[in-house]
């Protein structure tokens, strides 16, 4: 998986999608709970890689998880046994699609629609924010690869067909499946 | 030889490539690189339009975007688009442009007799004429004004492209406005401190004056070589800054060239929006008109525009002008005109021999001190003008163009909208306005300094200070080609007016004399925005650029106060004219809003539904092309006679949970949840705060603190935002998590008697008996063996399981589904038919939850809990809320059954038609009770129930005796759906 010297290469992401969010007053529950389970928890706008998924938080309490895709549900599943009530924990797999951009036109591309500053210095590895685009809300990440993009599920064609028609003048690729473990390994080399 | 014609090589037209278009029907020739004025001047058009009012022949005045009267309509694939300034559009091949507001021809022009009609047609004439009869004004003199008056025409949508226009977000550190001397010296300074800067320069080059002047050649180049080096500056030309909106946000116009435009689709505009920590402003001083009779003769054109179509375009103005200036820069037109073999007939200066005359002078150029113009001869173009001084007889001079400036006034506005204050600056008789300093600076001519070198110094040091305001480390002073020493000037003597009889305009584009702005004075329209709306002066494309300030002054005359103390009118965004197809940029057509599509769209598809627009959903209304009711009512009786299928995923899904997770859902509803047994879901009902219904929904309990709440598809988004306002602002104690799951499951209504056997196939692991799992039954199963969730609910009256899996999953199951329900012929069912079922059975939806009903409206007040506090409880308990005559729920049947109704019919009785009882809100032909059935509210609906009505359509000419009964016409028992 490499990234394109010219123009955008737009690649879906699939990968299981966890939520977790902690209960006012057990927020160091969660803390201890991902600790057990090897994640470590980013601060709000904030992505890490590890052995596990991605993790990324743009609302302060809670988590996105994304991990490699298994059974319906079951990432989920796992997590609320362990958690035994120590946190909310929502599985978002069919409600999010992910999209990796990669190149050196994917900020100039994304300005068309992103009000965010993606400038590297401004947005730089491991950054995540939520916005809208096209109507749409979006959650962006930049990870060592390119720029990890999550929308709602059922609005996401209107998107991928928008992001498609807009990274045309700058050369557009379209890529097969980019997978979490292939990010996570990247991302912390 | 007279008349304007190309005498020479200009800095922005190529030689070597000449390009074919057509004026008013005209084949005419002129360069790569030439605007349209430049390439009609080159080919010795003067006359190129006819004023607003009057008709008067109008010529080329300027040579920017503060263009008044050099207007065309441009006529291209996709129509007619008007008021294009010649002045900044491009010449391109095949380009054809027409002129404005004549008819028949732009020679002679019908309506030039408003011309001569004149005194009779002064500023505001039609509030005061036409008042008699009152009847005409709309029907005759309006439409005849309004035909008479004008500019373009617009006869087709304008950029019926792909992709008309589109909005880019920008950020900077540093926005510099403008890329004269001083722009492009604080662009340097900036970026070398490490800054990112964004250049914008609405010319197609950078340079502003610079390319005005061969001196400074070598320096501009420079500066763009350095300028071009630094990674963190970009420049943008043709990119003009529109308005200042706070917070470091401007907005700005940027017109693609030619290859930009060819490489995103044939794009013309770009909106760009800019954030910005600091701006600077270095945006220049517009040239001012003087006030004279005559003074919109074609061939009268202002000094720098002359100067900049000489430099740029090669292009002279005129082969013999007469100069009428009041200061010490417009000589450099006449020095450059004299330099490249213009016969420059004299310079016309009220002031005594200066440094500047005296140059002209040992040029060989005739100077008259201490003179005016005081009219000018000729029609269609100047042909002479004679001159006044005092103690000399007048003479008249023979000439082709009249070249004038009456000064320069720093461009105020994206200052002013920052909120910086005007201050008046007597040396360059002219206003300027600096931001606040937290917003930016402004340097050079819009600072009012005058000369190249001058504005550059100042702008380096605005840059320096700009900098270490943010920061940053000041970079060391720039090496390169020293920039030219300015020259000395003599100061310039104000003159606004020369006062002679005629029409001396201060805004030519809406035609507004000097008599006019005094006429507004005697009338009271003394404030200057109250003068400028009487008048129309500085409206309009050009926003008065070049003599809003002329008519202020001419204003402060007639009130005898100074001009500081009258000000100049306050500007608002936009500077310049902006398509309306840029402000919309690319969410226009497909990407016009965002379409949410069903997990199982594409299936929905292939299926042969007929979508409809729900919100954003789009949603299989019925499995037919057809118009007709028949397939609608084939769905709905398989329901009711067997068994039918549904998607129901546009229902909004909210997961609740928390240690306070049954506390807050107890005050969001008006009814009790946290008596709700874990496996089970309650109907439930929101208020609003004002006590009127919100939303309903079932809620499900899938633990002791988790539940699945579910809204209507219209209020989904609406609900999630009262949930999180309410959690957030008012329960802030409690706590409680929400997330919308609205995307995470598909969820299928199998419904009909049938139910329970297709249901039990793809749920093997349930028992789905009456006993094990009852009517509200919740449970968590292997679904076609998919973990999903199982419903015992009903929105159609029948026995009916919902089922809820990932979405990602829902194909597998929906077909596992249909193969189950296949020895039952079971059937999907669309909106259409869902609507018939609920109607059938008085379920409501958002048709009644208008918004308008109360509770105890729709028969719902035994559900409002007796006890503990909800939203909307105080307000809903009043007695208005609980009127025997308000609108009630009731359901509705034609008497003769053959008749059908409509939504929207108005109750009325027999003996008092006019006056409407109530309204049809949901009606349908039925499958199981003959004829159509429907839901109305009716003022004392229930008291009603057993009487007769009429139901009425006066637009279609219906009307119907009708039964008022119950709204729950069948089963009202509800033995269907606990079968």
């Amino acid at each position: 998986m490499s990234a394109p010297e010219t123009g955008i290469a737009l690649a879906p992401c699939p990968a299981d999608l966890v939520e977790l969010v902690a209960f006012r007053e057990r927020a160091g529950d969660l803390g201890q709970l991902a600790a057990e389970r090897g994640v470590r928890l980013p601060g709000p706008g904030e992505l890490v890689a590890g052995p596990e998924g991605l993790t990324l938080s743009v609302r302060p309490g809670r988590w996105l998880l994304l991990s490699r895709p298994v059974a319906a549900g079951e990432s989920a599943r796992r997590w609320a046994e362990a958690s035994r009530g120590r946190c909310a924990v929502a599985d978002l797999s069919s409600a999010v699609a992910a999209f990796l951009l990669r190149g050196p036109a994917v900020g100039e591309m994304l300005a068309r629609a992103c009000r965010l500053d993606l400038e590297p210095r401004a947005f730089p590895v491991g950054r995540a924010a939520a916005t809208i685009m096209v109507q749409v809300p979006a959650i962006l990440a930049r990870l060592t690869p390119g720029m990890l993009l999550l929308t709602p599920a059922t609005t996401a064609l209107h998107l991928r067909e928008w992001l498609v028609q807009a990274s045309r003048p700058f050369g557009l690729a379209l890529a097969s499946d980019a997978t979490v473990s292939e990010l996570c390994k990247e991302s912390s080399t | 030889m007279r008349g304007p014609a190309r005498i020479g090589q200009g800095l922005l037209t190529d030689p070597t490539r000449r390009i074919g278009f057509q004026f008013d029907g005209a084949a005419l020739e002129g360069l790569a690189g030439d605007t349209l004025a430049s390439a009609l001047l080159a080919n010795g058009r003067r006359l190129v339009g006819r004023s607003f009012k009057y008709h008067r022949p109008r010529g080329i005045v300027t040579a920017g975007s503060e263009e008044p009267c050099a207007l065309v309509d441009v006529i291209g694939a996709a129509g007619r688009e008007p008021n294009r300034l010649a002045t900044t559009l491009p010449v391109s091949e095949g380009l054809v442009a027409v002129s404005q507001n004549r008819w028949p021809s732009l020679n002679l022009d019908v309506l030039s007799l408003n011309d001569l009609l004149g005194r009779f047609l002064p500023a505001g004439f039609y509030y005061k004429t036409f008042m008699a009869p009152g009847w005409a004004w709309e029907r005759i003199y309006e439409p005849l004004i309004r035909r008479a008056a004008g500019l373009g025409k617009l006869e087709a949508i304008v950029g019926d492209h792909a992709a008309p226009a589109e909005i880019v977000h920008d950020h900077a550190d540093v926005l510099v406005v403008g890329a004269g001397s001083a722009g492009l010296a604080a662009a340097e300074v900036l970026g070398s401190a490490g800054l990112r800067v964004l250049l914008a320069e609405q010319d197609v080059a950078l340079g502003g004056g610079t390319l005005l002047d061969p001196r400074w050649s070598a320096w501009r180049e420079e500066t763009c070589r350095r300028l071009a080096a630094l990674p963190a500056v970009r420049c943008l030309v043709r990119t003009a800054v529109l308005g200042a909106y706070g917070h470091g946000v401007f907005g700005a116009l940027e017109t693609l060239g030619p290859r930009e435009s060819a490489r995103f689709g044939g794009l013309r505009e770009r909106l760009r929006i800019v954030r910005a920590r600091r701006v600077l402003l270095a945006c220049g001083a517009p040239e001012r008109l003087i006030a004279f009779p005559g003074n919109d003769v074609p061939g009268v054109m202002l000094a720098g525009a002359a100067l900049r179509f000489l430099r740029c375009y090669g292009v002279a103005a005129g082969r013999h002008p007469v100069l009428f200036v009041n200061n010490d820069e417009a000589y450099e037109t006449a020095l450059a005109l004299a330099d490249a073999g213009v016969r420059v007939a004299a310079v016309i200066d009220p002031r005594p021999i200066g440094l500047a005359a005296a140059r002209a002078q040992a040029a060989g150029i005739g100077v008259l001190a201490g003179a005016c113009v005081t009219r000018v001869f000729g029609r269609r173009g100047v042909r002479r003008v004679r001159v006044a001084a005092p103690g000399a007889a007048d003479r008249i001079i023979d000439a082709d163009a009249l070249l004038i400036s009456g000064g320069y006034t720093p461009a105020t506005s994206l200052a002013s909208q920052l909120g910086g204050r005007l201050e008046w600056q007597e040396g360059i008789a002219a206003f300027t306005a600096d931001p606040p300093p937290a917003a930016g600076r402004s340097a050079g001519a819009a600072r009012g300094l005058c000369g190249l070198a001058t504005a550059a110094e100042n702008g380096a040091r605005a840059g320096r200070a700009l900098a270490a305001e943010l920061g940053c480390a000041l970079p060391p002073l720039a090496s390169g080609s020293a920039p030219p020493p300015d020259r000395n000037a003599t100061p310039l003597v104000p003159l606004w007016e020369v006062r002679s009889p005629g029409k001396a305009f201060v805004d030519l584009q809406n035609d507004v004399t000097a008599e006019d702005v005094r006429l507004a004075c005697r009338e009271g329209y003394e404030h200057i925005e109250h003068m400028k709306r009487f008048t129309t002066c500085s409206m309009a494309t050009d926003q008065g650029r070049i003599g809003g300030l002329v008519a202020g002054a001419v204003l402060a005359a007639a009130l005898g106060k100074p001009l500081a103390e009258v000000g100049q009118v306050k500007p608002r965004p936009f500077a310049e004219p902006v398509p309306f197809a840029a402000l919309a940029g690319g969410e226009v057509r497909g990407h016009y809003k965002p379409r949410r599509r069903l997990p199982l769209h594409e299936w929905h598809e292939r299926s042969g539904a007929t979508f409809v627009n729900t919100g954003l959903w789009l949603r299989p209304l019925v499995y037919s092309r057809a118009s007709s009711w028949e397939p609608v009512l084939e769905e709905a009786r398989a329901v009711r006679r067997s068994v039918g299928i549904t998607d129901v995923s546009t229902l909004g899904k909210i997961d609740v949970q928390g240690p306070d997770a049954a506390r807050f859902l107890d005050f969001i509803y008006a009814n009790t949840f946290s008596t709700l047994a874990v496996g089970r879901a309650r109907y439930g009902i929101m208020l609003r705060e004002d006590g009127m219904l919100f939303d309903d929904g079932t809620t499900s309990r899938l633990g002791s603190s988790h539940f699945l709440l579910t809204t209507t598809t219209a209020n989904s988004a609406a609900a999630l935002e009262h949930l999180e306002f309410h959690l957030q602002a008012v329960c802030r104690d409690l706590d409680v998590v929400l997330t919308d799951v609205c995307d995470q499951w598909a969820q299928f209504a199998i419904a009909g008697p049938r139910a329970r056997e297709v249901a039990a196939a793809v749920i093997p692991g349930l028992d789905l008996s009456n006993n094990a799992f009852p009517f509200m039954a919740v449970a968590e199963a292997k679904i076609a063996g998919i973990s999903g969730r199982v419903f015992r609910i009903s929105f159609s009256g029948e026995l009916a399981y919902e089922l809820a899996v990932p979405a990602a999953a829902a194909p597998t199951v929906w077909q596992a589904a249909l193969e189950a329900g296949r020895p039952f012929a079971i059937r999907p069912y669309g909106l259409d038919a869902l609507n018939t079922l609920r109607i059938e059975k008085g379920h409501v939806t958002t048709a009644e939850l208008n918004g308008n009903t109360s509770a105890d409206d729709l028969g719902f007040q035994r559900m409002l809990k007796k006890s503990g506090d909800f939203i909307g409880r105080t307000l809903a308990a009043r007695p208005a809320l609980t009127a025997p005559d308000r609108l009630q729920l009731v359901g509705v049947r034609p008497v003769d059954r053959a008749q059908r109704l409509r939504n929207g019919m108005q109750l009325v009785a027999p003996e008092a038609r006019s006056s409407s009882l109530g309204y049809i809100t949901s009606s349908t032909p039925s499958v199981e009770l003959e004829g159509w059935v429907g839901l109305a509210l009716l003022a004392g609906g229930r008291a009603r129930i057993g009487t007769r009505l009429v139901g009425t359509s006066p637009i279609h000419a219906e009307s119907t005796e009708l039964e008022i009964v119950s709204p729950h016409m069948l089963d009202p028992e509800n033995t269907r759906v606990r079968a």
